[in-house]
């Protein structure tokens, strides 16, 4: 299989709609802002206003007798109710061979708080205004400690320790691939070149805040708990660790999640507050985020630098790739961190080049600042930009075209699959085909007559590419499954363990049935898993919902279909075997039946003529194992820049992903789309700023610059399909993609357009500010 | 030593064409009254500082930020949310957003669909650029606006198709 689908055909599809959509347009989506219990209270969080100090006195007593307050909670009130600390991935092993010392967050801080929005209590009271007027008579005394604002400054000489376990606030270091390989390789190399980049600090800004609420019925002693999550296991196991609920007492409920992007997996300090205190009080309890509150206390995102070297033989080809990193993991280890600094930023550090030999080392060091972890692409597009900037810088550097370089250095197609200099196997790509339809689609042809145009209108063009290659999520269950029931009406429902928030889930497991089994569409419902099943699978991240749960769901079709073929077979009165499902439509061996079919039937035939017994008996537990898939790509990009005022317009646009076998060409479109323009936020606008006291310094949307409509025109979008054998659908993930691809290719084309003016290295964002004063520095 | 309560005062809003009568703290804002009080959630709130959009509503013709006035200010006004849009049928802009994929997640989206309503109300044949900087005022996280501009335009489209016929 090897076919191409051009952005532009896709158009055609028209009267496209998800079922997902009618609630949302008409203000009937169900947000956890939007549950509320009669007689509810609410919490209120009273947090660190100091980036790093010991608690030395805390009197609490003027909150407590406050009107209306019914509980504050410090601690002691948490440990005492079985709340342990916030969890973390396991620990990394380190160079040393010793596994990393973890530092968890506790839920409350106990004697020290380490950054700006540390929850230090809570307050519950019986309205939001109540709480948060209670709060601000806590008295609490705090002796300040000097600050470390980010990862290079907590590792100079001096910088004071945020844990004892960590002197040198270096939490561990993780290495992968062969230094010696790697030394020997540079010392015979003709070109050697250096570039450090940056992946600056992000907030990852899904639109709904974090919030949460929970029930308790005291007749059962179950409490149910709501919250936007990216799947309700990952949500339950996590949270069972931190408050020491057990996980068969609380049902958690996610309707509609207004975004996710990694930061929802699992359970935060606030979801333990209010599953105690409504376990505790014995009333619902709510908690809803303000913005400013959720800036300082969800992870945060990216915040690394990444130290790359390269070695070339004289033709140009690739001898070594090195990267030394420093990751900023924040104040403790939390969640997905310790795996994102460690495997998913090495795993395809080689790119989309056949490279001898590879080295990565990384630091992931403490700092006086949230904890960092997931957020879309989580680590990969952070090694695909240094990958794809170090590229360019080299090419430029010794007089080689990007363009041919990265051709002549892509791994070919008949060396497929490939394993990697650190052991990473990539099943098939075909870089060279997806790179040449991206410079086709971008008209690379006639770019010097567009810079040429451009430069006689007083414009400065730069042109950038970026070939790139991910690992989409490997899964930490051991299966995905999927249950499907059909209901005596014919209505399909599906449950599984991966939970949407905007992907459009419905819409493409629908879509999967409606191929494999002929149902159409709309009789088609799914539904994330609820406590107690006795599913397994994973929950959205990684980019692997479509392909990890799709191809359960395939495997699921497959089973409902040999149910039907025995019911079929009986109401026609022939052996099962002479039933066939074909082209969409069912039909019999006509010599097998009595009566001469008069023309084959559509499913929803087949269903409709069933009884409603024989259909409410069709059920199947679909399963399947599937591992990382290696999504690529090509995106090439043409930007303008005003030297007059040092804004930078995004001209041409061409993204092209090769994504295996393609199910929803607009979600897939839509994807992109968000991905892409995420990648431009941090590229042109996006930064969390801590000064050098450790204050969070872009602490709300006036501050903290965001992607607006108009910021990127027109994308022109083409997919390659290639199949892949590692999952039942032939499909690979496409959610973190755009951020990977975006990046390095928006880079290339500033650095493209700024190499006239002597620069060759800027760190993002690039805003206008900094642009325009490189433009007006020459002399 | 404790803060005095703050004062309540009676509200009456024309919320999508039914009367609104409640007692509220005077620090209460439009879009609290209307979550709060009317429980329409449909109006959504994204920030605290009236960038994002989310809970933009039409107030006497005009789309306004619902986080940014007072419901004490509006007594009298008519306001209408995204829940009051669709009459019978969806509203064009409705129609749109879900036939161009202008959203995902779905929580900017009554924003959007009231912020764009007016726009064309204002402005029944917008280029794609008068779009993007009519809507820069509302923010999504999800869908890179593309198809949001493409949305409104057709919209603007099918409302002018609508108004000849």
């Amino acid at each position: 299989m090897n076919t191409t689908t051009v952005g532009s055909e896709l158009y055609a599809d028209t009267n496209f709609s998800r079922a997902e959509d009618l609630k949302l347009i008409l203000g009937q989506g169900h947000f956890t802002a939007d549950q509320s219990y009669p007689g509810e209270l609410h919490l209120f969080v009273i947090r660190s206003q100091y980036p790093h100090a010991r608690i030395t006195r805390m009197d609490l007593s003027q909150v407590e007798s406050a009107p209306g307050v019914k509980w504050v909670m410090t601690a002691k009130d948490i440990e005492a109710h079985g709340g342990k600390d916030l969890p973390s991935a396991p620990p990394v092993m380190t160079t040393s061979g010793k596994p990393q010392e973890l530092n968890k967050m506790p839920v409350l801080a106990r004697e020290w708080v380490r950054f700006v929005g540390q929850p230090i209590a809570f307050v519950v009271a019986q309205t939001y205004h109540q709480a948060q007027d209670a709060a601000e008579l806590a008295q609490i005394e705090f002796e300040e400690h000097a600050a470390c604002q980010n990862a290079d400054a907590a590792k100079l000489p001096g910088a004071t320790p945020l844990h004892a376990s960590a002197p040198g606030n270096v939490s561990a270091d993780f290495q992968s691939g062969d230094l010696a390989a790697v030394e020997a390789q540079f010392a015979q190399a003709q070109h050697v070149s250096h570039l450090t980049v940056r992946s600056q600090r992000l907030f990852g800004v899904p639109m709904e805040p974090r919030a949460v609420v929970a029930f308790h019925d005291p007749a059962t002693q179950r409490t149910r708990l709501h919250t936007p999550s990216q799947g309700l296991l990952s949500m339950q196991a996590y949270l069972a660790q931190c408050s020491g609920v057990p996980e068969s007492e609380v049902d958690i409920v996610t309707n509609d999640v207004g975004g996710s992007f990694g930061l929802r997996t699992g359970a935060y300090s606030e979801h333990v507050g209010v599953v105690i205190a409504a376990r505790v009080l014995g009333q619902a309890v709510k908690w809803v985020g303000t913005r400013s509150e959720v800036f300082l206390s969800d992870w945060h995102a990216r915040a690394l630098t990444l130290n790359g070297s390269i070695a070339l033989d004289a033709e140009g080809h690739i001898l070594a790739i090195r990267f030394e990193d420093r990751v900023d993991v924040g104040a403790y280890n939390c969640y997905m961190s310790s795996f994102i600094w460690s495997r998913n930023l090495s795993v395809t550090m080689g790119g989309v080049y056949r490279v001898p030999a590879l080295y990565m080392h990384s630091e992931m060091v403490y700092s006086n600042t949230t904890p960092t972890s997931a957020y879309r692409g989580a680590g990969r597009p952070d090694i695909a930009y240094a990958i794809e900037r170090l590229m360019d810088f080299a090419c430029h550097e010794h007089g080689l075209d990007p363009i041919a370089t990265r051709r002549k250095n892509f791994i070919p197609v008949a060396d497929f699959p490939y394993k990697t200099a650190n052991g990473t196997g990539y099943d098939l790509c075909d870089f060279d085909q997806v790179m040449t339809l991206a410079l086709k689609l971008a008209d690379h042809g006639h770019y010097a007559e567009r810079k040429a145009a451009a430069s006689r209108a007083g414009k400065v063009r730069g042109l950038g590419v970026s070939t790139y290659v991910e690992a989409s999520g490997a899964g930490t269950a051991q299966m995905d499954q999927v249950s499907g029931q059909m209901s005596a009406q014919g209505v399909l429902t599906i449950v599984g363990v991966t939970g949407p928030s905007g992907q459009g889930h419905q819409t493409s497991f629908a879509k999967i049935v409606h191929t494999e089994l002929g149902m159409l569409e709309k009789d088609i419902r799914y539904g994330s898993a609820k406590t107690g099943t006795a599913l397994q699978g994973n929950g959205t991240g990684g980019s692997r919902s479509l392909y990890g749960a799709g191809s359960a769901i395939k495997n699921m079709c497959v089973q409902l279909k040999a149910q039907l073929t025995v019911l079929l077979a009986a109401h026609w009165a022939c052996q099962p075997d002479a039933v066939k499902f074909q082209n969409g439509a069912w039909v019999a061996e006509a010599a097998t039946l009595t009566q001469p079919l008069t023309q084959p039937l559509s499913t929803t035939e087949v269903l409709a003529l069933l009884t409603p017994t024989e259909r409410a008996g069709l059920q199947a537990t679909g399963e399947a194992k599937s591992g990382s898939t290696f999504p690529n790509g090509c995106h090439v990009v043409e930007i303008e820049i005003d030297p007059e005022t040092g804004e930078t317009a995004i001209v041409n646009y061409t993204a092209v992903d090769e994504l295996g076998r393609v199910i929803s060409p607009h979600l897939v479109r839509g994807q992109v789309h968000g991905g892409v323009v995420q990648g431009l936020g941090q590229a042109f606008m996006e930064q969390v700023i801590y000064d050098e006291q450790g204050q969070l310094i872009t602490g709300s949307f006036m501050d903290y610059a965001m992607p607006r409509a108009g910021d990127l025109k027109a994308l022109n979008n083409a997919t390659v399909e290639l199949g892949t054998e590692l999952n039942l659908l032939g499909a690979k993930g496409v959610g973190e993609s755009g951020c990977t691809g975006s990046l390095p290719a928006l880079a290339n084309a500033m650095m493209d357009a700024l190499r006239p003016f002597g620069v060759d290295r800027m760190d993002m964002p690039f805003t206008p500010e900094k642009v325009w004063r490189v433009l007006h520095s020459k002399a | 030593m404790h803060r005095k309560r703050f004062a309540m005062t009676t509200v009456s809003l024309t919320v999508n064409g039914h009367l609104q009568t409640h007692p509220v703290e005077s620090r209460t804002l439009l879009v609290e009254f209307l979550r709060d009080h009317c429980r329409l959630t449909g109006t959504h709130v994204g920030c605290d500082t009236s960038q994002c959009g989310c809970c933009t509503v039409i107030v006497n013709g005009d789309s306004i930020k619902a986080c940014t006035v007072l419901a004490v200010q509006l007594d009298g006004a008519h306001v209408t949310t995204v829940e009051g849009l669709a009459q019978g049928d969806l509203h064009p802009v409705q129609k749109a957003f879900t036939q161009c994929h202008a959203l995902q997640c779905g929580f900017c989206t009554p924003g959007m669909i009231m912020a764009s309503v007016d726009l064309i109300a204002k402005n029944p044949n917008p280029s794609k650029e008068e779009i993007a900087q009519g809507l820069e005022g509302n923010l999504c996280r999800c869908t890179g606006y593309l198809n949001i501009v493409d949305a409104v335009h057709e919209a603007a489209q099918l409302m002018r198709a609508g108004s000849h016929a």
